[in-house]
């Protein structure tokens, strides 16, 4: 009998040696689970048996089981590792499914799960010296969980760490693409493409704002539906990435298209741009990892983009730039190249703009041997409209000269030409007169221009006979003429308004009065030396201020 | 100049891409063109032969996310070969096998796409 108790313990002592070399030799857990079960099963003889071990949240899950059915295993209660010992419904299900045996496997670790044991099938029950044995398996077997256990963690630990690293590569990848990349449209492409091989979906929304407005670069929802609901929402609060849950609450016609996440493209704290994404075609949610390495992408991509926006608006005004240099080519050719010598008249002027292009003309055309035509005009606006209409002038002034009309006449056609050319609210102050060289005689009409001086004995008299401003209304009143007999020494100066409201750096104006002192104290010189006298003047008043308006100005001198 | 190079040939009714190279956000757009073509030649069989194929990136795995829908709404597919275990692991790693075929061999692929249409 004694030979016999120590024959079995020998055999049990064999089969245990045995079984932690089999259980140690693997760090697969599903080996080292299946090979305690069915140890157990042999040894016990019983059918049937499960293990269950600890999740990260400290609750039961079965792992492996043997002769238990699935639909058994489905209903295996929530347990925690507080409560099990005490857990009603962990009772019922042992009692209701024949389980006799409950043993806990611990390892130095502490309790890493249960194992349940059926009835044995030899009409024996479990006895001491069986449940002893079955603790040292289960000590055994504790170890080889752990240790799997921890293998298996590593290897997740490990697979998060590629999936980073992966993630990492990208945005690099990306970073040098996306510096290269001077089209938005290309880099909406890339992006598209790298959203949807990193996260695995093919819904996706690349959509860069302006204020409210919002263009997709890239989209495959559906754009009429995106549309609409984009409509009801306000840029300023998407300002962080928002997730499904919330797009559902708040969002809900975003939902309804299929959103599930969206992530705002931001530069400095401004959102600039949206990437909204769908379903994932591997029915996981978007991780936090994933949400952080989105928003990297875009604010990247958001900034290659504003780059590439910038690089185009740049391009677009040295186009204009280039436009507007030709434009003053082309106004600077308007302008007389010289001055006509006459007998009894000497002459000066100078015309410069404030803007690339002006708004101011003047003109001296001499008609025949005895008559001079001086013309000078202020177009209402600036830039690339004045020019043109300014341009307009001189045609019709050009052509009107030819037909050798009294000059109040020419000025009515002039008018109704001007009014049929020009679009509401522009106008041109104008004045113009003819100088006889041999009878010394000035003809002139004035459209609502400042009135040229003409200075006489230190006595300023102003030139204001005419009519209406060009360009308000078709010529119903006929302008009217002046014709004055020079004498010598008479001086008459034209000028537009850019030297009488020219503005210092407070903003004070030159004023008429000034100019009229000035134009007296010099009366007496040439008209090369007057002219030089005003700029020098209106220079030193506005001292370094831009200058606001066009300057034109014309002195004429009676030998 | 990435080294990088796609060829497409058919075999019966299946068409096949062979890459070469490294298919990155530079040179995706190249493999995007491929696809553009056989969709317009209403060519929705593909096996695509990585044999050749040295390293793959996220934008390069997204044209393939881009034309699979589109494939299988024609009855055919995008299906996989010869992967390198690098350039396999990548797919791996971001879930792929879970949506698409991966195959050994070229030949393999092509004849299930035999199958498919006996069936």
């Amino acid at each position: 009998m004694q030979n016999l108790d120590n024959y079995a313990a020998l055999r049990n002592l064999a089969a245990l040696v045995d079984f932690s070399n089999l259980i140690n030799s693997t760090l697969d857990i599903n080996f080292a689970l299946n090979n305690i079960l069915l140890t157990c099963l042999g040894k016990f003889h019983t059918s049937k048996g499960l293990i269950a071990l600890l999740d990260e949240n400290m609750f039961f899950q079965v792992k492996a089981y043997k002769g238990v059915q699935k639909e058994v295993i489905d209903n295996f209660p929530k347990v925690s590792l507080e409560d099990f010992s005490t857990n009603e419904r962990l009772k019922e299900f042992i009692e209701k499914n024949n389980f006799e045996v409950l043993e806990i496997i611990k390892s130095t670790g502490g309790i890493k799960g249960i194992l349940l044991l059926g009835k044995r099938l030899i009409n024996k029950s479990y006895e001491e010296n069986d449940i002893s044995f079955l603790k040292t398996i289960l000590n055994i077997g504790a170890t080889a969980i752990e240790n799997s256990l921890i293998v298996e963690k590593l290897k997740k630990t490990n697979r998060e760490l590629d999936s980073k690293i992966n993630q990492l590569k990208s945005l690099f990848e990306l970073s040098k693409e996306f510096s290269g990349i001077i089209q938005p449209d290309a880099i909406g492409k890339l992006l598209a493409f790298t959203l949807m091989g990193q996260l695995f979906t093919s819904k996706y929304a690349i959509i860069v704002c302006d204020k409210n407005n919002f263009y997709f670069l890239e989209n495959s929802f559906d754009e009429a539906l995106l549309n609409l609901a984009l409509k009801e929402c306000n840029v300023n609060n998407f300002v962080k990435p928002i997730s499904v849950e919330e797009i559902a609450l708040t969002y809900k016609s975003l939902f309804d298209v299929g959103v599930e996440l969206i992530i705002p493209m931001q530069i400095k704290t401004e959102t600039k741009g949206l990437i909204l994404l769908g379903k994932r075609n591997n029915n996981l949610s978007y991780s936090n990892t994933d949400i952080e390495f989105i928003y990297s992408l875009g604010s990247m991509a958001i900034i290659s983009i504003e780059n590439a926006k910038l690089f185009k608006e740049m391009l677009e005004k040295q186009r204009m730039e280039k436009d507007l240099e030709t434009a003053r080519n082309i106004q600077n050719n308007l302008l007389p190249k010289f001055i006509p010598e006459l007998s009894n008249l000497s002459l000066a002027a100078y015309n410069n703009s404030a803007k690339i292009v002006g708004g101011d003309y003047y003109d001296l055309i001499k008609l025949d041997n005895d008559n001079l035509l001086i013309a000078i005009a202020d177009v209402s606006g600036k830039g690339v409209p004045a020019a043109l209409l300014m341009a307009n002038l001189q045609a019709f002034l050009k052509s009107i000269c030819k037909q050798m009309l009294p000059l109040n006449e020419a000025t009515n056609i002039i008018n109704d030409l001007v009014v049929e050319n020009t679009t509401m609210g522009s106008f041109i102050t104008f004045f113009w007169c003819i100088f006889n060289d041999s009878t010394k005689e000035l003809t002139y009409v004035n459209a609502g221009h400042n009135p040229p001086m003409l200075i006489r004995n230190n006595v300023i008299y102003k030139l204001k006979k005419g009519g209406m401003v060009l360009g308000f209304l078709p010529t119903s009143v006929p302008y009217i003429s002046e014709t004055i007999k020079l004498q010598k020494g008479d001086v008459i100066i034209l000028y537009t308004d850019g030297i009488t409201e020219a503005m210092n750096k407070n903003f004070e104006e030159y004023t008429d009065e000034r100019f009229e002192q000035l134009v007296l104290n010099n009366s007496l010189y040439e008209p090369n030396t007057i002219l030089e006298q005003i700029r020098k003047s209106v220079e030193e008043f506005i001292n370094g201020a831009e200058q606001s308006d066009d300057i034109t100005c014309i002195v004429m001198k009676v030998k | 100049m990435t080294d990088f190079n796609v060829n497409l040939r058919q075999v019966k009714n299946v068409s096949i891409i062979d890459l070469r190279g490294y298919l990155d956000a530079h040179t995706a757009p190249e493999l995007e063109n491929i696809f553009n073509k056989l969709l317009e030649q209403k060519k929705f069989r593909v096996v695509v032969n990585f044999n050749d194929l040295n390293y793959i990136s996220s934008a390069g795995l997204g044209v393939f996310m881009a034309y699979i829908e589109i494939m299988r709404q024609n009855n055919g597919d995008i299906k996989f070969t010869n992967l390198k275990e690098n350039v396999y692991n990548i797919f791996d790693l971001l879930g792929f096998p879970l949506l698409y075929e991966f195959y050994k061999d070229e030949q393999e692929a092509i004849n299930k796409f035999i199958t498919q249409e006996n069936s």
